[in-house]
């Protein structure tokens, strides 16, 4: 059993609903037959869990009112619930669903629909394969259930914010989010995670995307959690035939940041993009574990993830592509550029392709390099200065995953915000908005 | 305006330019000719200041300053454009912020008032139909998947909205067709004035035809081999470079 | 391509599946410190020499074998192996290749590999490694006039102590990893190579790695040294019979490159791979690896087809500024043969660059996996690395993979790497046999143009050979 967060297991009470018990035990056999990650565990070689190794208590309900939390989020128009150290902030959500969306608590789920819940939960994240989706198991109380029915459009996008407080202790939140797409229904969702203050947190997040014949989703998974506020977790999602998943990903650093997104192409037609970005500074640590399952044939999928380190931070990235035997007519590719941009900072990568299929069509490419030096020329050759000449061409290099998101109010937030990652000084940005 | 005395120039570890002189008045359209591999392309990179273009002897003055005292982007400043034959493509950098982003600076060295985001957006469209290039180009990343010609037609548009004093343009016209030499040919004749000189770079007489210049050169084994009017040019298409070069060894 | 076709090519054998009629004598089975002491008394090594194979021997009992690689078989009975096999003929130590048994000098030229040095390809010296020693070397004397050293390693260890102990375990230290831990401990002959100052190898340098006696192990340990500013080419091939039982090969290669001198390495791996349903075969876990230094330049080769199991990762340290680490690898597997290979480039000095060009073939219900670790140390300003891995896959039944490890800590280095997998494309089969080719001709001309980078890197009767055998290894490949 790994030696971490025996408080947590302990103190997640018997509060369960009593159908959830069975999934919190067997999650807690799962954690109890784990070893303990080290730098010979293949998933672990880069990251190292000793931040972990710390006294963590349950998080209390916090009462700081939107003002004294502070926290910038975008205006998406839909549906928002916000979370504070795991527990719902009805004054600062508000629901507006239309027609054929369920958006509850599993702590509020009728009989049939906790069902619905016991049916999918665990059947995408597999908590054998994944410590910590064992530990969500382990450690599951509650949880958030989005059920789309079939059919059914959602215009407006559905916005979760996840929002560490900064206490003077160490506390952790487990987070779950299971999304049951119906057929040929369509829906955008974000997910915000973000911290305020300086204090440590350790978020568990696993979020569980289950996609029916036909969904079409528009998934965001940001990670704006600074300082001690760590997350370790993840995206599974499962697609059905002729569905659609577009996974947008971005990490800003922290101590520590490990998010696996695995997504399971399981019908045939089925089709995934996933563009993703991470950028480091300090002594951060960033973590990106994907891995595209295509189990069937027929199927696309395309990843585009881009990364700038600087300072003393440690990025990692590992993007699988595992071709099952029989998943014929695969087309599946993947992209991964890293920027280093100083003396002491790490990138460790490993794009993999496992392939037990011919007819397929697979690449992978990954590069760590400079700004291209002719670029910057050329640039200057204009009468821009060096620094704002970087400043640039630091952002297009992320800019170009920025431009996948579909949603405007949300790139509009996020192009400033990221804009002032790569300037000390504004006026370098002046001309990023 | 630019006073280029015994020029030598290593690229690679090999010498290019080989004691070039050339002097251009203000207000002057010079021609510079010559086979490929002969150095006119490394004229125009290492007045820009390219990085890995090492000058080993000579001097350039460009209205009065040591340019090798400067950096490329004072030498922008100071009012020096080079049209490049292959402009990089700049994925994510969208043509506007970097329009932008060089007109504001262009402004500000010059002790100009800025121009407000409308103005800039009215000119910069503006420009665009003076090229003859389409608005979307703007939304678009530098040069990011333009055709040749698109690319080509980018450089002009940028050197109308920068204004410079001197302005090289590096084989503008290979690889245009004649439409589109015309709109480039236009485009110069527009901004010739008194107090504003361009080089033209060519392999062709063809560009000439469209740019009268004032005084044709021909650059041969690193040097000026010849000079004269826009009848050299004639001479060339119709005698080709060999005979020069027997002169020049 | 027709069943009968596909039959009669599957029940073609592998040709250099004999055996020779050779009296030997073969250590009785199983390993410990005994043994250890029999193969060092059996060539009269000094006392250090002992010592360092009982230390590597020791840690060995402390290792477990790697589990990491992507490749399935059951556990190696150390216990079942002879670490120890010679020609009875050997026993005296013939001292030219006149005094050789001719029974032995017909096993090669069976092989195509004449050692009578007026019939051996022009330029080339071959040191002839059977079972456990070394049989003889061809053209000593031509060499011995460039100053070149070229002999068996047993024999280096006589008479040059001073090289040999200075370098031997400087590039793969014995207890590097298990099966290089294994080989310190037991290892029996191999070749030695040492370069002068200045000295380019006045010809192609050959070593030819033979089993022949079953249930035998064969652990050879080959050392190259080219001194300062000298160039060497070197050549390994290797043939084993055909044997129901698995054969262990666990070789170490180390090479010594120092400042502005240049070796290029080549092999081409033909152990016997086992039959089509994967019975016999050679376990193939080699370790090989070089250190370059300042504005050295190492290239490594190899066309690997062979083997039931190939375990194998040529390196390159480049330690030296300026220095240059190539990697050019086919590796063809078929029916149930299984390979993980690939290479590592570590950059330690600045401006160092390398190329790592690996070309798998898949066919049958084999699995071939590219295996790299690229690593930039923080010291390595300027260092290039360009890595290109495709796989080509033939038939529904077999596997690809690439795991590539990229680790950089610098920020001026450049990595680029890039994987495609496909298939032969039935537009290229359609194209081809619609200019008259049959299927497996096609096959074989778009294996051997997707091979192309890799083979254009061998020595020009090496690139023949391998195209050839590529041919003859896919052969009941297309359906």
């Amino acid at each position: 059993m790994p030696d971490l967060m025996h408080h947590i297991l302990d103190a997640a009470s018997v509060a369960a609903p009593q159908w959830l018990s069975e999934r919190q035990n067997a999650g807690r056999r799962a954690w109890a037959a784990s070893a303990m990650p080290t730098r010979k565990t293949e998933a672990w070689k880069y990251t190292s869990l000793h931040r972990l190794d710390a006294d963590f208590a349950v998080a209390q309900p916090s009462v700081a009112s939107q003002a004294e939390l502070g926290f910038e989020h975008p205006a998406l128009g839909g549906s928002k619930l916000v979370f504070v150290d795991g527990y719902l902030r009805a004054d600062l959500s508000c629901l507006a669903l239309p027609e054929g969306v369920e958006l509850i608590r599993f702590a509020d789920a009728d009989a049939a629909q906790a069902r619905q819940i016991s049916q999918q939960l665990g059947s995408v994240a597999d908590p054998s394969g994944h410590l910590f989706a064992s530990f969500s198991d382990a450690a599951l109380q509650d949880g958030i259930f989005l059920n789309v029915a079939a059919d059914t459009v959602v215009a407006e996008p559905i916005h979760l914010v996840w929002l560490t407080s900064s206490r003077e202790v160490a506390f952790t939140v487990n987070q779950r989010l299971l999304v049951v797409l119906g057929a040929n229904s369509r829906a955008s969702l974000v997910e915000q995670f973000d911290s305020v203050g300086s204090g440590t947190a350790f978020t568990n997040g696993i979020t569980e995307l289950v996609l029916e014949a036909g969904a079409h989703l528009l998934h965001h998974r940001l990670h704006l959690e600074a300082g001690a506020a760590m997350h370790i977790g993840g995206v599974h999602a499962r697609l059905g035939r002729d569905s659609h998943l577009e996974s947008f990903h971005l990490a800003l650093g922290s101590d520590l940041k490990r998010i696996d997104v695995v997504v399971n192409h399981a019908g045939p037609g089925a089709h995934s993009s996933l563009n993703g970005i991470y950028l480091l500074r300090g002594a951060e640590h960033v973590d990106y574990h994907t891995c595209i399952e295509h189990a069937v044939p027929h199927c696309t999928s395309d990843e585009t993830f881009r990364g700038v380190i600087g300072d003393s931070a440690t990025a990692v990235f590992n993007g699988r592509i595992h071709i099952h035997p029989d998943a014929q007519k695969t087309r599946a590719q993947l992209n991964n550029r890293n920027l280093l941009t100083s003396a002491h900072a790490t990138i460790n990568t490993k794009p993999e392709l496992e392939i037990y299929a011919d007819d397929v069509q697979c690449a992978h490419g990954a590069t760590v390099a400079q700004l291209d030096p002719l670029m910057l020329h050329y640039m200057k050759t204009r009468g821009i200065g060096a620094e704002e000449a970087q400043t640039l061409l630091s952002f297009g290099f992320i800019n170009e995953v920025v431009n996948t998101i579909r949603i405007d109010a949300l790139r509009d937030f996020l192009r400033p915000l990221l804009a002032r990652r790569f300037a000390s000084d504004p006026t370098l940005t002046r001309h990023l908005a | 305006m630019l006073k280029i005395d015994n020029l030598h120039v290593r690229v690679d570890g090999k010498d290019i330019l080989k004691g070039l002189t050339l002097h251009i008045g203000a207000g002057e359209v010079h021609a510079i000719m010559g086979p490929n591999g002969s150095g006119k392309s490394t004229l125009g990179h290492v007045l820009a200041g390219r990085p890995g273009y090492t000058v080993t002897a000579g001097t350039v003055e460009f209205l009065g300053q040591d340019i090798f005292a400067l950096a490329t982007e004072e030498r922008a400043h100071l009012g020096l454009f080079l049209a490049y034959q292959y402009p990089v493509e700049i994925p994510g950098v969208s043509n506007m912020e970097f329009l932008k982003a060089a007109v504001d600076t262009m402004h500000e060295k010059r002790g100009e008032p800025a121009l407000d985001t409308v103005s800039f957006m009215k000119l910069a469209r503006e420009t665009c139909k003076r090229v003859d290039l389409d608005q979307a180009f703007l939304k678009r990343g530098v040069n990011e998947g333009f055709s040749g010609g698109e690319k080509k037609r980018n450089e002009l548009l940028q050197m109308m909205m920068l204004q410079p004093r001197l302005a090289i343009m590096d084989e503008t016209d290979s690889g245009l067709d004649i439409d589109a030499l015309q709109v480039v040919a236009a485009g110069v004749n527009s901004m010739r004035s008194s107090d504003r000189s361009f080089v033209l770079v060519t392999h062709y007489q063809r560009l000439l035809d469209y740019i009268e210049p004032d005084f044709v050169h021909v650059l041969a084994a690193g040097r000026i081999a010849k000079s004269g009017d826009k009848s050299l040019a004639l001479e060339l298409e119709d005698k080709g470079y060999a005979w020069l070069e027997d002169e020049v060894a | 391509m027709s069943q009968q076709q596909i039959d009669r090519t599957i029940g073609r054998e592998y040709a250099a599946g004999f055996v020779s009629d050779v009296e030997s004598d073969t250590l009785a089975p199983g390993l410990d410190e005994d043994v250890i002491r029999f193969i060092s008394a059996q060539k009269d090594e000094p006392e250090w020499l002992l010592e360092w194979r009982l230390e590597a021997y020791r840690g060995w009992l402390q290792m477990t074998s790697p589990k990491w690689a992507h490749v399935h078989y059951p556990e190696v009975d150390f216990s079942a192996i002879s670490y120890y096999s010679q020609p009875k003929s050997m026993a005296n130590r013939p001292k030219s290749l006149d005094e050789v048994d001719p029974e032995l000098l017909r096993t090669y030229e069976k092989l195509g590999i004449p050692l009578h040095e007026q019939a051996v390809l022009a330029g080339v010296a071959v040191d002839i490694v059977f079972d456990s020693v070394s049989v003889g070397t061809t053209f000593r004397g031509k060499l011995a006039e460039a100053g070149v050293i070229f002999c068996a390693i047993s024999e280096a260890v006589r008479e040059y102590p001073d090289l040999v102990r200075k370098y031997l375990g400087s590039v793969v230290p014995r207890k590097d990893n298990y099966y290089a831990a294994l080989n310190s401990a037991v290892f029996s002959d191999g070749s030695f190579v040492y370069i002068p100052k200045g000295v380019r190898c006045p010809m192609e340098l050959s070593t030819y790695f033979r089993i022949n006696e079953a249930n035998t192990g064969q652990f050879e340990r080959t050392l190259i040294i080219a001194d300062e500013g000298s160039h060497v080419s070197y050549l390994e091939g290797c043939t084993a019979p055909m044997r129901d039982e698995n054969q262990l090969h666990a070789a170490v290669v180390e090479l010594v490159v120092l400042d502005d001198a240049q070796i290029k390495y080549s092999t081409v791996q033909n152990w016997y791979p086992g039959d089509a349903e994967g019975r016999g075969g050679i376990y193939n876990f080699v370790t090989k690896r070089a250190v370059a230094h300042r504005n050295a330049k190492v290239s490594w080769t190899q066309v690997e087809t062979g083997s039931a199991i190939t375990w194998k990762y040529p390196s390159c340290i480049l330690r030296g500024d300026n220095s240059v680490g190539e990697f050019y690898s086919v590796a063809l597997t078929n029916n149930l043969q299984q390979a993980d290979t690939g290479t590592k480039m570590i950059h330690l000095g600045k401006n160092t660059t390398s190329t790592i060009i690996s070309k798998g073939i898949s066919a049958g219900k084999s699995s071939n996996a590219y295996r790299g670790l690229v690593r930039m140390s923080p010291n390595a300003t300027g260092a290039r690395n360009y890595t290109q891995c495709d796989s080509l896959l033939i038939g529904d039944k077999c596997a690809a993979h690439t795991f590539p490890y990229i680790e950089s800590r610098n920020p001026s280095a450049v990595i680029e790497h890039e994987a495609t997998t496909s298939k032969v494309s039935d537009d290229q089969l359609y194209l081809c046999q619609q200019r008259g080719l049959n299927a497996e001709k096609a096959v074989s001309m778009i294996v051997n143009g997707f091979c192309k980078d890799v083979f254009k890197e061998l020595p020009m009767e090496f690139a023949v050979e391998a195209g050839k055998l590529l041919e003859v290894s896919l052969e009941g490949s297309v359906g």
